[in-house]
């Protein structure tokens, strides 16, 4: 087993930029854990608003305690940059100003220029509010007109509008119920191919080039070890640091979950578990092409984010563009990504189906084996080494 | 001589590998990632457009059906609806064709499958409905004479209560904000251009400095040489990355993009003049020096947003000051002001600072690369 020793020895010095994207990803999903809820309880959305109040009566501190009841209010500077900055980086969702003579206008039942709003786009938020504050005046008016006096109208007003629909979540979605899987904790192994990605494919490729430097495998190949056993050393050498990795995820996603996985979380340990072994042959077929130590960083990089962002790891499949889920389509992530929704609930669950992500994903690792053997035969065949052979004889 | 080491710099700038995966190819894929992940979230998802809606009408609930039919003929329909059975709209739903599914029998309820401000607002145009009806009973009830007005007034008195104010022109797209970041990622990246001036001047750090130490030219004049150089090609990759960002995957930058250009070249400015003060300030490997820029320009990045978007409204709301300073954040902040601002007031007080940073680093720099002079090695 020195060949086996030798990879874990080189292995050893690539620890540290790993242990770099392990440390991170466990805390950030030790954050999003310990944000996340698990009930199936529908809440209205607050949003954050900043209001003006130039009109400064109990008129508007009436509406302003309205809006509070719903919504969040945020401080901040009245300065038109301040209100730009914070509307534009979404710290704010609306900025009211509520008019200077507002009180007197509703009194005497005037029909517009109540308010005022810093608009910097039309967003869902913009056209809400509007909606709201239309709402609010026509009911003060109604009961205004029923004549009744403003501050009766405004409680009337109130009492109506505090009115509760009944809201139902949709059934099927189950957040951390029966499945045994929920949504948030989903979002664990969501993440996980990036990092899998990232440190499988720069760490073992990067050993498996180093192995199969010119000097040291001419010393290997004069060795009295068979060639079978050198391949198979180095396969097992792969397997075992992909699984260790694996492993290491597993055991803090259970620690994240607090519990053990249960259920169809199984699925998904599964799941992540042929996505770990596709990466591998992955980094394998990398390894062939020998890259040098820049363009490996390079090939990790792109297939790493080039995957995250095509097969929905960062952002969710149903955002990205239907051109870009069909390019999608031909990358294993896509696959894990799509089964891993299913497992969670996010899209509808079928066990055939799930099953045939893996398999979709066993074809990928196959055809890598394939190409891998491939390219091998090709570089290391006797007419390939006999021409590079010739080449340098000629350039001499 | 000054002439000689310039154009020795560029042809070494150009042989350099890293220098054209980091600061071509790599801003060039990242970028191409951000549009496929950002290019459509903001139309898809904060954008205001008519929401689809399932209306399961088991009760023949006529008067409903008229409002929901007035609304949909306006000009911007806050609704789309799509009146259907309960079956098939509990599967509209689960596929996402659908936001939520009001039905209609007795009393109206809605069927939602998140929670985010498109299902809030179903949520308030049903609320607004029995609000009306509330209304209506209490003015019955109330001013039996006036109900009749007061209910008419109520359907007729759409007039908008609230006057906008327009803020900007530009786009309002905040996930722009990513692709300025990634110039200001690029222009960063400029500091190991720049650490590369202290490597092949400093004799212990290579035998190219070892060299060029033993030669008469004067340390000022090989060191401004180098730096020119380092800043053209600097400018290249600005150039480069902005052109592809504009005009490949087409990022609105507002209508002032020839000025984005500039601040771009002044921001790889900044980065190299970066890389070159921190380069000669360390006395450690020239490898050691790579990865601490690396690792000081990522954490700047990171507080002016590349990984996340509004991370620089966080520290603006916590340490301001902080966002004046960080270089990768006055450098984004140009191309915002130019996005947003109607007026240059900002602009240039950000283009000035970033003078200034440079400025101060390349005199920082060549202070402490003054007579570093070796016996022996």
């Amino acid at each position: 087993m020195q060949v086996f020793k030798a990879m874990f020895k080189v292995m050893r010095s690539r620890l540290p930029s790993a242990m770099i994207y392990i440390v991170c990803f466990v805390v950030i999903s030790a954050i999003i854990a310990n944000a996340s809820t698990n009930d199936n309880k529908f809440e209205a959305k607050r949003l954050d608003i900043c209001i003006f109040d130039e009109d400064d009566t109990p008129e508007s501190h009436a509406l302003a305690e309205l809006i509070k009841k719903n919504n969040d209010i945020v401080e901040i500077e009245d300065d038109k940059d301040t209100v730009t900055d914070a509307l534009y980086y979404r710290r704010i969702d609306y900025a009211l100003i509520i008019n200077k003579g507002y009180a007197d206008k509703i009194r005497a039942g005037e029909s517009a220029d109540f308010f005022s709003s810093y608009h910097l786009d039309e967003s869902f938020s913009v056209v809400y509010m509007g909606q709201f504050l239309d709402e609010y005046v026509a009911t003060v008016k109604a009961y205004l007109n029923m004549g009744k006096s403003f501050d009766e109208a405004a409680v009337s007003a109130e009492e109506a509008l505090s009115q509760n629909a009944e809201v139902n979540m949709l059934s099927r979605i189950d957040k951390g119920g029966n499945s045994h899987f929920s949504v948030d904790f989903a979002g664990y192994f969501q993440y996980m191919p990036y990092i899998l990605i990232s440190i499988i494919i720069s760490v073992v490729s990067l050993v498996l080039v180093t192995m199969n430097r010119k000097d040291i495998r001419f010393r290997t190949n004069c060795s009295c070890l068979k060639e079978s056993k050198y391949t198979a050393q180095l396969f097992i050498g792969s397997f075992v640091f992909v699984f260790i990795i694996w492993l290491v995820f597993m055991i803090f996603g259970a620690i994240l979950n607090r519990e053990m996985y249960t259920g169809r979380a199984w699925l998904a340990v599964l799941n992540s578990f042929i996505f770990a072994m596709v990466v591998g042959t992955m980094a394998v077929l990398v390894a062939s092409f020998e890259p040098k130590d820049n363009i490996l960083n390079l090939i990790t990089q792109v297939l790493g984010l080039g995957m995250s962002f095509f097969c929905g790891i960062f952002i969710p499949v149903d955002v990205l563009s239907d051109g870009v889920l069909s390019v999608a389509r031909f990358l294993p992530a896509y696959w894990y990504v799509k089964a891993n929704n299913m497992i969670a609930d996010i899209t509808p669950y079928s066990l055939d189906e799930v099953v045939e992500c893996y398999l979709i994903q066993i074809g990928f690792a196959a055809a890598m084996v394939i190409i891998t053997l491939l390219v091998r035969k090709v570089k290391y065949s006797g007419a390939a080494i006999s021409t590079a052979v010739k080449k340098k004889a000629v350039s001499q | 001589m000054f002439m000689h080491i310039l154009k020795y710099e560029l042809k070494n700038g150009l042989r350099t590998k890293d220098l054209i995966i980091w600061l071509i190819l790599f801003p060039i894929i990242l970028g191409t990632c951000f549009k496929i992940a950002f290019g459509s979230i903001y139309e898809k998802t904060e954008k205001f457009s008519s929401i689809p809606v399932a209306i399961v009408d088991d009760g023949e609930n006529a008067p409903f059906r008229q409002v929901v039919e007035g609304i949909e003929s306006a000009d911007e329909p806050f609704l789309k609806a799509t009146f259907t059975d309960k079956a098939k709209a509990e599967k509209m739903l689960d596929d996402g064709d659908v936001e939520g599914i009001i039905f209609t029998a007795d009393k109206l309820s809605l069927t939602v499958k998140e929670k985010g401000l498109k299902e809030t607002m179903l949520k308030a145009f049903i609320e607004q409905y029995s609000v009306r009806e509330k209304i209506a009973v209490d003015a019955i009830s109330t001013a039996p004479e006036k109900a009749q007005e007061i209910i008419a007034s109520l359907t007729s008195d759409t007039a908008d209560s609230c006057r906008e104010i327009p803020l900007s022109q530009g786009n309002p797209d905040p996930y722009a904000q990513y692709f300025y970041n990634l110039i200001a990622m690029v222009a960063m990246f400029g500091c190991i251009t720049g650490v590369h001036i202290t490597i092949q001047n400093q004799a212990d750090l290579s035998p190219l400095g070892a060299r060029n130490n033993c030669s008469p030219v004067p340390k000022s004049i090989s060191i401004t040489a180098c730096l020119t150089g380092s800043y053209i090609m600097q400018t290249v990759c600005m150039l480069i990355c902005v052109t592809f960002l504009a005009f490949v995957l087409k990022i609105d930058f507002g209508d002032r993009l020839w000025l984005v250009y500039p601040s771009a070249v002044l921001g790889g400015i900044v980065g190299v003049s970066f890389g070159f003060f921190v380069g000669s300030i360390a006395r450690v490997s020239d490898k050691a020096k790579v990865a601490i820029l690396m690792s000081i320009s990522m954490v700047m990045c990171f507080c002016s947003g590349l990984m996340m978007g509004n991370m620089k409204a966080v520290i603006a709301s916590t340490i301001p000051w902080f966002n004046n300073i960080n270089p990768a954040a006055v450098i984004s902040d140009c191309f915002y002001c130019l996005n947003i601002y109607e007026d240059y007031d900002r602009f240039i007080s950000k283009l000035i600072t970033m003078a200034v940073i440079s400025a101060v680093f390349v005199v920082l720099g060549f202070v402490t690369s003054r007579r570093k002079k070796y016996a022996s090695i």
